[in-house]
């Protein structure tokens, strides 16, 4: 009996391609610069080294810059994203200042803006080859791999792109390429896809319940020069996230056009 | 809705030019509201959400021997927290004054600004 069953089986399982499929677990490759058995993925044996990192413990709450402070920093575009921006700017102006939105407030912003959000506060989770940024709002996920791995040659086109890290010291260096062309530097800001950024974050020296990120963008489409902007966060110890499910309070939804009322 | 706040005879027990810092780069834009204006309402709270991206209050606004609804923007649960809010801190059938910055197009909105609960504590800017 044990051999005609174990060619009908076989037989079974070559027939039935999607069932074999179903039953194995994907056998990713190690990334590029990461060898077989080290990186992220295999965190055991590396848990006491994370000791050496700065405590960015608790929640952090973007700041607002203090009373009479200047106006933050604009980026200078060029070619057709500058026509755009100068559409964009003339119709919101002709709107009383209300932008329209042509995407349901329940679709997050991704990144960059993410990371300059007033309301919504962020945790920073550090753990072996990677750090992993918990963002309130529309609770997204971010990760950055700090295993030594290269960019992915051709990521897909993301909100939150594909992000690889150093510490230089106690600063986290990032390196950000693959954001979706389709999102913006700031609102009424577009970029391209060839977007990149580069962030550095760390304790701000004077204060360690302050985290500061250094931000630089550069994208060869979009920007006539480098746009730098430093956002600041303030740190609740014992804070925690809330959850967020935009569909349960969605104020803002698509009209019959596509639109939304406002930005 | 084309006419003014006043014109709708909405209670302005103060109609001030508010100090209060535009939220920066926050969910949305606030340019729907008009954030140098503040108007005091004497509400009737019938729904109280305590949910991102905004809380909300919603409430019936005497105004003579008329109601007006009102839906008030508030922001992030997590950031009133920090001011004082709870879940609990208002329910339906609870009066209280609120102070908001009134929507632009003059429609019965606004954002919230501060608030007198029934206990006559006060949470927010209430000038």
């Amino acid at each position: 009996m044990r051999l005609p069953y174990a060619a009908c089986a076989a037989a079974l399982a070559l027939a039935s391609p999607a069932v074999a499929q179903l039953g194995a677990a994907t056998q990713s490759a190690p990334p590029d610069g990461v060898a077989e058995g080290q990186g992220a993925a295999n965190p055991r044996g590396h848990y006491a080294a994370l000791d050496a990192l700065p405590d960015w413990g608790g929640i952090w709450f973007v700041m607002a810059g203090p009373p009479g402070s200047a106006a933050p920093p604009e980026p200078k575009l060029k070619g057709e994203y500058l026509q755009r921006r100068e559409a964009w700017a003339a119709e919101v102006r002709a709107n009383e200042g209300v932008a329209r939105r042509a995407r349901s407030n329940c679709s997050p912003p991704g990144m960059p803006r993410i990371m300059r959000l007033a309301q919504y506060p962020y945790e920073f989770i550090f753990s072996p080859g990677r750090v992993t940024i918990n963002q309130e709002a529309w609770m997204q996920t971010r990760t950055i791999w700090t295993d030594g791995r290269a960019h992915e040659e051709d990521p897909d086109p993301s909100f939150m792109g594909d992000s690889i890290g150093r510490w230089d010291g106690d600063t986290l260096v990032v390196d950000t390429i693959g954001i979706s062309g389709e999102l913006e530097i700031d609102t009424g800001w577009p970029h391209s896809d060839r977007f990149h950024l580069v962030e550095r974050i760390h304790l701000d020296p004077a204060d360690p319940d302050v985290l500061v990120n250094e931000m630089r963008m550069d994208d060869p489409e979009a920007l006539a020069e480098p746009f730098e902007v430093t956002a600041r966060y303030r740190r609740d110890r014992y804070g925690k996230l809330y959850e967020f499910q935009c569909s349960q309070n969605d104020r803002n939804p698509v009209d019959e056009h596509g639109d939304t009322r406002f930005e | 809705m084309e006419q003014t706040m006043t014109k709708l005879g909405v209670p302005l027990l103060c109609l001030a030019l508010a100090a209060a810092a535009i939220p920066a780069a926050a969910h949305h834009s606030y340019a729907m509201f008009d954030m140098n204006k503040t108007v005091v309402l004497e509400a009737s709270v019938t729904r109280f959400k305590w949910q991102n991206p905004h809380a909300f209050i919603e409430a019936d606004v005497a105004v003579g021997g008329a109601s007006e609804h009102w839906a008030i923007e508030m922001t992030s649960p997590n950031n009133l927290a920090q001011e004082g809010w709870k879940r609990t801190s208002l329910k339906p059938g609870d009066r209280v004054r609120i102070w908001v910055h009134p929507l632009r197009s003059g429609a019965r909105g606004g954002s919230y600004v501060g608030v007198r609960l029934t206990d006559g504590s006060t949470l927010g800017d209430v000038g």
